[in-house]
């Protein structure tokens, strides 16, 4: 039992942050980021190739991990995805697709198709109600959560959160004011992408590395972000630890229906409130 | 603006694809040739949701997976007749069409784009895993093909004269289809759905057949493969591979049945000759399809009908 | 001349929306667009505003060629833009609204506050409630009174009183006489007894084209011969 809401609530956490950059960048681009899945196993194999640099040390892997999405995101927004402003959404959803494909490609080129495994950083166990927990995942939790308030307090208390809030819902009317919205997507864009390799950071001592690692992970944000309500960054928590709590739930009855069982409900959510983007 | 060209193309169109795909065969071998024609098939079934409709989808080989393992079902469990088995194929996909069309047609850009995508896994996951027993899961299932009359279907050149025909069938079937007042309201939807709603128009109904019709094709696609290669895998389904016949479908130019036609040889060629040469499969389709968003998004067929005058669409837009 | 629209063509598609549309509007003029649904009226306010890639033509704005100038510079060279349908940001609070309009001007938001309460003194009261929460009326108030913040040389405003009930449509009538003289407008509008009562001149706008002018206070209150255009 509480293994299983432990694992539900680490999936939810993890999920909640790769999704929520997918879900801002969804909600005022209006495109599907392809490349989104890129910079998450790009931040996954950028921590290895960090550690033995650091002395194996994890949290400042960890930022440089998440500081290298930076220019990378900056490049795909700014000669991919801006170039296709106003073009067909298709394009920009196909070019993103490419630049996934290639990434992959070259992540294979520099580190092989092999999955690499990675230990748990911390090493630890709590004993909660006579069940033993890893710290790591406590600390996913928690981290999850961190995010998620700093992220409210960004967009509720700052201006430039506030113009984000206001271009998720019009960003034809935030730009009549005389506000460069292209300028403030960028940004969002790169925070979203800094969000999703810290993602994959943090998930890669849970499951394993390897090239591939994005494709699932990203159909499974995309059903987080659609469930939570598109541009709905509440939404995108809630929905996140929901459908983290329907893996776990479903995996302990059969684990290889765990990812399936989250499309299902993403179905079942779409018939009854249909969205028309 | 019909040209005395489009005239006599449309006229004989059926011939000249024959008679290129004829030369095609002598070319790069009959048994290639069949790959291409089916894969042709299928860029023709996925151009009727992109290209006409204006959907890109990055689910369809869920449709040609389904029909590909409902033919070699069919095959196993209850009759060894080609055409029997191929019609199961197209009816099984056709029928999932009609179960998820209703609610992926609801949704257009990059939520249709995705939740075909979604369930394209689902697919991929219940054929590997879920449903393994039945298809042999990563191994994949055999189907052997009875005799039909005296036509033996185990033999190549049959196979290739049989796909060639149901091609050459679809062609016309589609090409009736898209010049057809339904072709025409497809191509309304894309530019501006509300606008056709505001004329009165049911688009749900429309989009809805135009889906099924497009996953029926994709599952006889499916049917067809099974009869040439005799087994199925999981790669039949492979929601990674969708990205296969949007290249097809990009580079051949979208909204138009010969540059289907067009791309999906191209594409075939491509992938069949040049990894002999190129290490990086997937950077190249990745660089390529770049090149095709940015600089050529006409695709093949709209230049060459650029570049030789004709009108590059076989409906005016 | 302030705003200058010479032989403007736009399409959408194939479709040619707008054509060969001349129009000018002068320092301080208010002016109004009167035409039937789909003659092309927002399509033209859209275009000139940045928001619609232009075709071809000339559109000067305060002497300079603004053509092709994306939506948000032209707000900080002086012309505004306010969308048909009360697009306020609901998710945002009254306040919140008036302070993102500030922004981009660095203009206090003290001051701001000020100017929206100044020609609408009643939103004082919602200050600190969702922008979701108000009536059409209200929304539309506090998008004419954010659209002042910044001190704009022209107003384009598209259909300010389409669907409000009557009494609201009198507030709107208000703000909007109280604003006539002291910033040009050139407003899209369907009321024909507004228009009458505040145009300076009116041009009438059928199938994407501008083919009369009425200059004359004579012609424009005659709301019987101005019926004929809708």
């Amino acid at each position: 039992m509480i293994n299983t809401l432990a694992y539900g609530l680490t999936i939810g956490g993890i999920l909640y942050i790769i999704s929520v950059g997918l879900s801002l960048t969804f909600g005022t681009m209006r495109i599907v980021n392809f490349a989104h899945a890129l910079i998450y196993t790009v931040g996954a194999y950028a921590l290895i190739a960090a550690l033995p640099f650091l002395g194996g040390y994890f949290v400042p892997a960890t930022v440089l991990a998440v500081l290298a999405a930076v220019p990378l995101s900056y490049v795909i927004e700014r000669y991919i995805i801006r170039r296709l402003y106003g073009a067909s959404i298709d394009y920009a959803i196909i070019a993103t697709y490419a630049v996934l494909l290639i990434g992959v490609d070259i992540t294979k080129w520099i580190w092989g198709a092999t999955p690499i495994p990675l230990s748990d950083p911390v090493n630890q166990y709590l004993n909660i109600f006579g069940v033993s927990l890893p710290v790591y995942r406590l600390i996913i939790i928690a981290l999850s959560l961190l995010v998620f308030l700093a992220l409210e307090i960004f967009l509720r208390r700052t201006m430039v959160g506030k113009i984000v809030v206001a271009g998720l819902e019009d960003r034809e009317a935030v730009s009549s004011l005389g506000i460069n919205v292209e300028k403030y997507f960028c940004l969002i864009f790169v925070i979203g992408s800094c969000l999703a390799a810290f993602g994959g950071v943090l998930y890669s001592p849970i499951t394993t590395v390897h090239p591939y690692m994005g494709f699932q992970v990203l159909l499974l944000s995309f059903a987080v972000v659609l469930v939570g309500g598109l541009g709905s960054m509440r939404g995108t928590f809630i929905s996140a630890f929901v459908l983290g709590m329907v893996m776990a739930v479903t995996g302990r009855f059969w684990g290889p229906a765990a990812e399936t069982m989250v499309f299902v409900v993403m179905a079942v959510v779409l018939i009854i409130k249909p969205i028309d983007v | 603006m019909k040209s005395i060209n489009t005239t006599t193309l449309k006229k004989f169109d059926l011939l000249f694809i024959a008679i290129a795909f004829v030369m095609l065969g002598y070319l790069v071998t009959f048994q290639r040739t069949t790959d291409f024609i089916i894969f042709c098939i299928f860029v023709v079934s996925y151009d009727l949701i992109y290209g006409y409709m204006g959907r890109l989808s990055f689910g369809h080989m869920l449709y040609l997976g389904t029909g590909a393992y409902a033919t070699a079902l069919f095959c196993d469990h209850v009759s060894s007749n080609p055409l029997l088995a191929i019609l199961a194929g197209v009816v099984c996909s056709a029928l999932l069409g009609a179960v998820l069309g209703p609610i992926v047609t609801r949704t257009t850009g990059a939520c249709f784009a995705l939740i075909n995508l979604a369930f394209n896994q689902v697919g991929y996951f219940l054929v590997l895993i879920g449903f393994s027993s039945y298809t042999g899961g990563e191994d994949g299932m055999s189907a052997f093909f009875g005799n039909l009359g005296p036509i033996n279907f185990n033999n190549k050149m049959t196979v290739y004269v049989f796909c060639l025909t149901i091609m050459l069938f679809v062609v016309y079937f589609v090409r009736r289809l898209t010049s057809s007042p339904f072709g025409i309201l497809l191509l309304t939807i894309k530019e501006n759905e509300s606008r056709s709603q505001f004329l009165g128009y049911n688009t749900v109904i429309y989009k809805l057949i135009a889906f099924i019709i497009s996953t029926g094709i994709a599952g006889l696609a499916g049917g067809l493969s099974i009869l040439n290669y005799t087994y199925v895998t999981p790669s039949f389904i492979d929601p990674t591979r969708n990205v296969e016949v949007i290249f097809a479908s990009l580079i051949g130019g979208a909204g138009s049945l010969y540059g289907a036609l067009a791309g999906g040889i191209t594409y075939m060629m491509i992938s069949n000759y040049l990894p002999n040469y190129i290490q990086r499969w997937e950077m190249f389709l990745g660089i390529m399809l770049l090149i095709l968003v940015f600089w050529f998004r006409a695709g093949v067929w709209g230049y060459l009908t650029r570049f030789s005058g004709k009108p590059g669409k076989e409906m005016g837009s | 001349m302030l705003l200058s629209v010479g032989k403007l063509n736009v399409f959408y598609g194939s479709a040619q929306v707008v054509s060969d549309v001349s129009l000018e509007v002068d320092q301080g003029e208010m002016i109004f667009l009167v035409g039937r649904n789909g003659a092309g009226k927002t399509t033209l306010l859209k275009t000139i505003s940045g928001f619609l890639p232009s075709g071809s033509g000339k559109i000067l704005f305060d002497g300079a060629d603004i053509n092709g100038k994306p939506s948000n510079e032209l707000a900080l060279m002086g012309m505004r833009y306010v969308f048909q349908d009360k697009r306020v940001f609901t998710q945002l609070t009254v306040r919140e609204n008036i302070h993102l309009a500030a922004y981009p001007f660095k203009q206090k938001a003290s001051e701001a506050e000020e100017k929206v309460v100044g020609i609408y003194p009643e939103i004082v009261r919602f200050m600190d409630k969702k922008a979701g929460g108000l009536s059409g009326g209200q929304r539309q108030l506090l998008l004419l009174g954010r659209a002042l913040i910044g001190n704009p040389q022209l107003l384009l405003i598209d259909e300010p009183t389409e669907g409000l009930a009557a009494g609201i449509i009198d507030q709107v009538f208000r703000v909007l006489k109280m604003m006539k003289g002291q910033l040009a407008m050139l407003i899209v509008e369907q009321n024909l007894a507004v228009v009458s009562q505040l145009a300076d001149r009116v041009y009438i706008m059928q199938e994407g084209q501008i083919p009369r002018e009425l200059v004359s206070q004579a012609d424009i209150q005659d709301q019987e011969q101005l019926e004929k255009y809708l």
